[in-house]
């Protein structure tokens, strides 16, 4: 098999793809893949890693044209094509590159954020508008001595939302971010709504107010991208349509 | 002041340093949200009492602070375990008030499940994925008081001047452009050094930087042979399976369908400790009742669908991603790995090295509170209790420290700059990531889990040939500019020197406690071992020493699970 890589540094006219073969042997992710590439055929290859076990939400980069992270995606299972995602069309994920799927395994940087160099890109505008949403905690009464209580019945539905790893994946994979590329994007208001839903909260429609903006609710066309690609799926769709209609029903109380 | 590192306890420093008005910030050669902190799956002890024994009793701190020393085989510092132990309810509920969506009882209380070597259901949890849910929330409180973060900065080196410890160096990664940070305190906080063993739980970017770093400034390192080994590392990548599993119920099986921790730890079973459970099942698989490729099984599939969707879900999740096993179906295979550096940078009870102005806590430190082998569930606590504690520390001494000088600060960036200019410019010699595999290689084989003198020693003279080695070590890549390749030729040498320690210290420890099992002394030696291993760097040479455990409440026992 092949990984044929996206390259892009400062002093290069264009960018380029480079092809690399390997033997994939049983378990071979994309991120081992790459460390092979980095070890036996280019060490200049740049690309983020940390934990290796999807947690850590740093590796993910667009493979085979889908948004992932790079250490949960199995070559082998992309090359069955067992790890076919159908999504919304958008321009970066045009067959736009000569690829060959049943032999080669495709890897570019994560689509909607400025690349630094090869697959590395710089996350600070999607962390930007996490804190836009101003992601802290507000909680309706004074610190008690001991826990607040929390009916265990609320928590399934919290960490639908607190799952989420803020890798971005699905900030690169909705078609709304590249057509408005100031829209806040679906991990930063489902991490709205994760507060608004907090039952310790004042659940207050204030907080939803924060994203009530063109840019923030009002702009997801409902794609659904974001849920297909979530490695831990996060539903910001349910969160957005659930946002609206509490919107909607305080405009109609007026 | 300044704090190395983005981890729990970098952040919980961070809130602290940022509630006391004084001004810092944070370097971290990551993301913060990409520290191993994340990646904590079981929990955080702390004796609630939320939970009932088994005869109706209730818990509390000190039944937690002797399970703890109990578990060190008794080397731990009481002193600092007391004081660990008495934050621990404090520090649970502090991470409930900043908005910690902790698992909960029918009645609302924070959900506590047993875990190994504890007496009590102790363990709070946020299902299986408690460091993610722990890390968010500090996060979250730092970003909204706005401190300063330099991100992907990577420490080259601290700065020393008339004897302290005035700041530090830092290459920014995306750049390569060599920083200096001047203050008047350093806080490490940098997390474990399991990358120097080739199969370990932790993530690829835990390789000691903190230590060595602290280790080149003349602070001795601590205790550092004594390196857990977690039972259940998923088979193929190693990835964490959490004792939480075993806290739900799941037990281990070998070839022979036998549950073999009957045999070794009639009372507690599956449910000893880590050091107890992962030389079990390493017995296991070299007499034969392992699986082939080297594993046995853990079993869930008795607890079915709805308990493995509750309370164990990120688990189900990696087992299906990374070894294309479903634990409600079929049994996980998993093999002992490294997880846990219980030694670190030599600190007092207050988190203060011997370097004036810099401190440390956290997994990269030893203030002793895990001693021979750490309880699960108490690293999480240690990294929240500390880094409030330390940062507590030095916003105490901040204001007797001098104004630091530039000077020593400039010239430090210049040192850097030259050595990693000489490093660019070396020929092409060996390949770095040959030599990182290799190091790896060799500290499990001979720092693993059953020790003997004569392969420690030979692996000792493997660990120096490999120094002498680095030497001409070059990266192919000649750009500063996002050079990851340089930054592990850097992290390289950080993990050889850390290397050296371990093997010194596990040679001259003739006993077996805790983790550090010898086969040529395989009991423990409380005569001439109950002591502190120190050992730091004098005159270029790794210098040894020892010092008193600080015990108090409990007299050392045999420990029988």
């Amino acid at each position: 098999m092949k990984i044929k890589v996206y390259r892009d540094h400062d002093g290069m006219k264009n960018s380029r793809y480079d092809t690399f073969e390997l033997e994939p042997k049983p378990g071979l992710t994309v991120l081992g893949a790459l460390f092979q590439f980095q070890q036996n055929f280019d060490d200049s290859i740049a690309f983020h890693y940390s934990c290796r076990g999807a947690v850590c939400g740093t590796c993910a980069m667009l493979i085979n044209k889908v948004p992932r992270l790079a250490c949960r995606t199995q070559v082998a299972s992309l090359l069955n094509g067992d790890l076919k995602i159908p999504l919304s069309p958008y321009p970066a994920i045009e067959e736009n590159v000569e690829w060959d799927s049943k032999e080669e395994v495709l890897v570019e940087p994560l689509p909607h954020l400025p690349v630094i160099k090869d697959l590395i890109v710089d996350i600070g505008k999607f962390f930007d508008y996490y804190k836009d949403i101003e992601p802290v905690f507000k909680p309706a009464d004074s610190t008690p001595e001991k826990e607040r209580l929390m009916d265990p019945g609320s928590i399934p539905e919290l960490e639908l939302y607190t799952n989420c790893i803020l890798c971005a994946a699905c900030f690169g994979s909705c078609p709304i971010d590249d057509s408005d590329p100031e829209y806040l994007g679906p991990a930063a208001l489902a991490k709205l709504y994760r507060f608004y839903i907090d039952p310790r909260e004042e659940n207050g429609i204030e907080r939803l107010k924060i994203a009530d903006i063109p840019l923030g609710w009002w702009d997801c066309k409902f794609h659904g991208n974001c849920r297909r690609v979530c490695p831990k799926d996060v539903p910001p769709l349910i969160a957005i349509a659930k946002a609206r209609e509490q919107l909607e029903k305080e405009g109609e109380d007026l | 002041m300044i704090i190395i590192g983005g981890g729990l306890t970098g952040l919980r420093a961070a809130l602290q340093i940022s509630n006391s008005g004084l001004s810092g910030a944070l370097i971290s050669k990551v993301h913060p949200l990409r520290s191993h902190s994340v990646a904590a799956q079981g929990g955080m002890n702390a004796s609630l009492g939320n939970v009932p024994g088994d005869d109706g009793a209730s818990d509390d701190w000190k039944m937690h602070a002797y399970d703890t020393v109990k578990g060190s085989d008794y080397l731990a510092d009481q002193d600092a375990v007391e004081k660990m132990c008495n934050e621990a309810a404090a520090t649970v509920y502090e991470l409930e008030h900043m908005g910690t969506v902790w698992s909960r009882l029918e009645n609302g209380k924070i959900a506590q499940r047993p875990f190994g070597g504890a007496g009590f259901p102790r363990t709070c949890y946020a299902a299986d994925r408690t460091g993610h849910n722990a890390l968010h929330t500090l996060y979250e409180q730092v970003l909204d008081r706005n401190f300063p973060f330099y991100e992907e900065f990577f420490v080259t080196s601290l700065v020393k001047d008339r004897g302290r410890c005035i700041g530090c160096t830092a290459i920014e990664i995306m750049t390569g452009k060599i920083h200096g940070f001047i203050s008047k305190a350093v806080l490490m906080a940098t997390g474990g050094f399991g990358r120097v063993f080739n199969r370990s739980t932790n993530a690829l970017i835990n390789t000691g930087d903190g230590l060595a770093l602290a280790l080149g400034a003349g602070v001795p390192l601590k205790d550092m042979e004594f390196v857990q080994f977690h039972p259940t590392t998923l088979y193929g990548t190693n990835i964490l399976m959490s004792e939480g599993a075993r806290g739900e119920g799941g037990i281990l099986v070998n070839s022979q369908g036998e549950r073999f921790m009957e045999k070794y730890a009639p009372n507690s079973v599956d449910l000893a400790p880590r050091d107890v459970v992962a030389r079990s099942i390493e017995q296991e698989i070299r007499e034969g009742r392992g699986y082939d490729e080297g594993y046995v099984h853990l079993d869930l599939t008795h607890l079915g669908f709805d308990r493995i969707m509750e309370r164990l879900p990120g688990i189900r999740q990696i087992a299906m991603d990374f070894a294309g096993v479903d634990p409600i179906k079929e049994p996980i295979p998993v093999q002992p790995g490294q997880h846990y550096s219980m030694g670190g940078i030599d600190v007092d009870i207050n988190g203060s090295t011997i370097l004036p102005g810099l401190y440390a806590a956290g997994e990269c430190a030893c203030i002793s509170v895990h001693g021979a082998n750490r309880l699960g569930g108490n690293s999480l606590l240690e990294t929240v209790v500390f880094g409030r504690l330390v940062a507590d520390t030095i916003i105490n001494d901040i204001n007797n420290f001098q104004k630091p000088d530039i000077l020593p600060i400039e010239s430090a960036v210049n040192d850097v700059e030259s050595k990693i200019k000489e490093v660019m410019e070396r020929k092409k010699g060996a390949n770095i990531f040959d030599v990182k595999d290799e190091m790896t290689e060799l500290m499990f084989q001979k720092f693993g889990i059953f020790r003997n003198g004569q392969r420690m020693e030979k692996g000792l003279n493997e660990i120096l040939k490999m120094e002498d080695k680095l030497s001409e070590l070059t990266p192919n890549n000649k750009d500063l500019a996002v050079n990851q390749t340089l930054i592990q030729f850097l992290e390289l040498e950080g993990m050889l020197k850390i290397a050296e320690v371990v093997a010194k210290g596990a040679i001259k420890r003739e006993e077996s406690r805790g983790s550090h099992m010898r086969t040529d002394h395989p009991n423990r030696d409380d005569e001439n071992f109950l002591k502190h291993t120190l050992i730091g760097l004098e005159d270029k040479n790794l210098n040894i020493k020892y010092k008193p455990v600080t015990l108090g409440m409990f007299e050392p026992k045999e420990r029988v699970y």
